[in-house]
């Protein structure tokens, strides 16, 4: 039996609690929060063997073999390197630290002390996206990815719900180097970095205040922003991630030499893209048809998956922590690999920066942004 | 100037004397929430009885524009103060808890699907208001706004009488409502303090509170699966004008020997889902409604219920049989407690409460 702890009791703790109950062969024995409340009441509302309210007591009484840190992400490195350093294996959720130089050490960490580490980059393995994988194994795109284009949207709502988040001048968001964009980017930035080959590819990043906040006068909080990301030998990438647009999206498209694919992770659909075209008027009629049934085949995919109780709306994050489990016990590669991790983390740093001397030059500097801290933004060209 | 609230008074000429309350009109009170639905109303019932140290706990990001038409309105020795901060921050919990005589709790996490939001925002913050006046000598009162949610009505027989000798819902987390778990949880806590540290309370529990503002009551039925369906039917709605409510939350702090007590709050003549219905279309807005009767509404909770656990999660477990018969059941309301022990009397008629909600959204052309 693996025995589980859950570090940090808030929103998305619960998750965690949710997904790994149904998983077999694991147990909770132990939540933690400072908050002795917010640890109590998670533990009233999973089975759970016994809550704490200090890490290194959780790690002493409850000897958890994997500890799953759900804490802001300001403390992800501290207390993911604290467990590492007691022989855990570690689930950090995203974002997985504030600076590529600290997704590094954690790695190092884990590396020496011979455990494993993962990040909560669930969206990658919904069932859909898990189609989408297996298509690209399977040769589908012919050749690796030529062009990658990731859009990931962030429904701010109302400008009432805005005010209501954003309004606040001690708001957490406001804490981290990226603000709000690196509380929510990773996901769409991961699914581009899995499929580069390159650790130090270009990035130009473009980030500016939307309409909608400029209205309630917000200046501080980035939430629009376009990215190009190009590798001297390899793909390029556009990433896109926008509080305005509509509808509301996170979608993939990947381009190869011979099709492409189209991932449309709200709604479960995997398009294939053709990449040969039909003659003359052909073109014009076969493929609404042969978009019509493939919209039809990816319908009676997911009503299939619906009855046969395989369609949880965290069943990305079920796949994973599945997944991570099976890589300790067997010993076998983690789900997501390091390499992975930590050119999400390169990506995110050199956007944060660029984002942060754009706004520098425009008088608008983000407080605490790479520059202003003194944190380098690590091993990538921008 | 004087105010709608002020007008009424006058004219009911209902208002307690003074000298059956425990605080003095320059004791300081402090209401959290004060920029809010309800809290701008007790706020406003506060000043119309002429108290006039008040301190108004809100959200940096509230809109203040009625504390702030208050403020305009107020004489030169009444004293408004708004203080911005956050209750989840025991720095502004103590700032704001300084001196107060009497702290009304309305500030709530409502509206939010996350248990752990809902309790951090209710129970924590609940938690550090209180530790934060227990540094101050001056607490005569602490003031809890709950609700109608906490109440498990699940062993009772069909059309009895809800009220405050009903049970508290032993198991909330079962109910799929981050809302009623984190009010339980809140009502639970403040009884603690009461008990350990002395903290002399009061809890308010308000029905479904209307007025200017406010949603059609899932009571009456829910909109969630596009048509609207209509689950109330013949029940009574547990009504109560915000300006009602104010004021038996304000009473609820002031009235002495009431201490550790729990009060319902609903007004008189209770309109039916199905009157409340017909009166809305007919005068603010036309929609399709699909009548779900009891029976078959109470299946449909048990088959989602059922879905829920088989399914381990596929569908949220929000429809069950616990929300079914605190929400749905056939059920009658007292408020002969708030009556008798607060002296405390609708000033608005519901007939005249309704025209007015009716009123706003025909003139704003809003949805409700």
């Amino acid at each position: 039996m693996l025995k589980v702890a859950i570090v940090g009791c808030g929103k998305i703790a619960d998750f965690h609690a949710m997904q790994i109950q149904r998983i077999a062969g694991c147990e909770i024995v132990g939540v933690c929060d400072r908050e002795p409340l917010m640890a109590k009441q998670l533990f009233e509302r999973f089975p759970v063997k016994a809550y704490f309210t200090d890490l290194a007591e959780l790690l002493e009484t409850a000897r958890p073999d994997v500890v799953h840190i759900t804490t802001p992400a300001e403390s992800h490195f501290d207390v993911a390197r604290f467990c590492l350093e007691h022989g855990c294996h570690v689930y950090v959720e995203k974002p997985f630290t504030l600076y590529a130089e600290q997704a590094e050490r954690l790695v190092n960490v884990a590396e020496s002390k011979r455990v494993k580490l993962t990040v909560g980059h669930n969206d990658q393995f919904s069932q859909v996206a898990r189609r989408m994988r297996a298509l690209v194994q399977s040769g589908y795109l012919g050749g690796a990815p030529v062009h990658i284009e990731s859009y990931y949207t962030y429904d701010l709502g109302d400008p009432s719900y805005a005010r209501a988040l954003l309004g606040d001048e001690n708001h957490w968001v406001r804490r981290l180097p990226g603000k709000l964009l690196q509380n929510v980017i990773s996901h769409g930035i991961a699914r581009i970095a899995e499929f580069m080959t390159s650790d130090s590819p270009h990035v130009i990043a473009h980030g500016f205040v939307s309409s909608l906040l400029k209205q309630i006068n917000e200046r501080e909080i980035v939430d629009e922003l376009r990215v190009i990301i190009s590798e001297e030998q390899g793909a390029t990438a556009y990433f896109t991630f926008s509080s305005q647009m509509k509808p509301p999206m996170h979608l993939l498209r990947l381009y190869g030499p011979k099709n492409g694919l189209i991932l449309d992770q709200d709604h479960e659909i995997l398009i294939r893209l053709r990449g040969q075209k039909f003659k003359s008027y052909a073109d014009m009629f076969i493929p609404p048809a042969l978009f019509a049934k493939q919209h039809l085949g990816n319908l009676f995919t997911n009503v299939r998956l619906f009855l046969g109780r395989d369609f949880h709306m965290d069943s990305g994050m079920k796949y994973l922590i599945e997944s991570f489990y099976r890589s300790i016990r067997e010993d076998s590669p983690v789900p997501i690999p390091y390499r992975e991790i930590l050119l999400t983390a390169k990506i995110m740093d050199a956007i944060f920066e660029q984002v942060a001397v754009a706004r520098t030059q425009n008088g608008l500097a983000l407080k605490d942004s790479p520059i202003s801290s003194g944190m380098p933004a690590v091993g990538i060209q921008s | 100037m004087s105010s709608p609230a002020t007008d009424i008074a006058k004219q009911e000429g209902a208002f307690p004397q003074r000298e059956a309350f425990i605080v003095g009109p320059d004791d300081r009170i402090l209401v959290t929430g004060a920029s809010g639905f309800i809290g701008a109303r007790v706020l406003q019932n506060l000043f119309d009885r002429g108290f006039h140290n008040l301190v108004c706990f809100v959200r940096p990001s509230s809109d203040l524009s009625e504390i702030e038409a208050m403020i305009e309105r107020r004489a030169p020795n009444v004293r408004i103060e708004v203080r911005k901060g956050n209750l989840l921050s025991r720095e502004d919990c103590e700032a704001a808890t300084k001196d107060a005589a009497v702290i009304y709790h309305l500030a709530a996490g409502t509206g939010e699907k996350s248990f752990p939001d809902a309790f951090l925002n209710s129970v924590v913050a609940t938690r550090n208001l209180i530790e934060a006046s227990l540094r101050f000598a001056s607490l005569k009162r602490f003031v809890l706004v709950s609700s109608f949610a906490v109440y498990s009505n699940c062993d009772k027989p069909n059309g009895r009488i809800l009220d405050e000798s009903c049970p508290i819902d032993e198991h909330p987390e079962l109910r799929g409502e981050a809302y009623c778990f984190a009010k339980v949880r809140q009502e639970q806590l403040v009884a603690e303090y009461g008990k350990n540290c002395g903290i002399p309370f009061v809890v308010v529990r308000p029905g479904s509170v209307y007025g200017k503002k406010g949603d059609i009551t899932g009571r009456v039925g829910i909109a969630a699966f596009g048509p609207f369906l209509h689950l109330g039917g013949s029940n009574n709605i547990p009504f109560t004008y915000v300006d009602n409510c104010a004021d038996a939350i304000v009473l609820a702090g002031l009235v002495k020997g009431v201490d550790g007590e729990a009060f319902n709050v609903v007004d008189d003549d209770l309109p039916s889902s199905r009157q409340f219905l017909r009166l809305y279309k007919k005068n603010a807005r036309r929609f399709k409604s699909i009548y779900i009767p009891h029976a078959l509404s109470y299946a449909l909770c048990y088959l989602w219920e059922k879905y829920s656990k088989w399914s381990k999660g596929q569908l949220p477990p929000v429809f069950n049989r616990r929300r079914w018969h605190t929400e749905w059941k056939k059920t009658r309301y007292s408020n002969a407690k708030l009556k008798t022990k607060l002296g405390w009397t609708p000033k608005v008629a519901t007939s005249e409460g309704m025209r007015r909600y009716i009123e706003t959204f025909r003139r704003d052309g809003r949805y409700a």
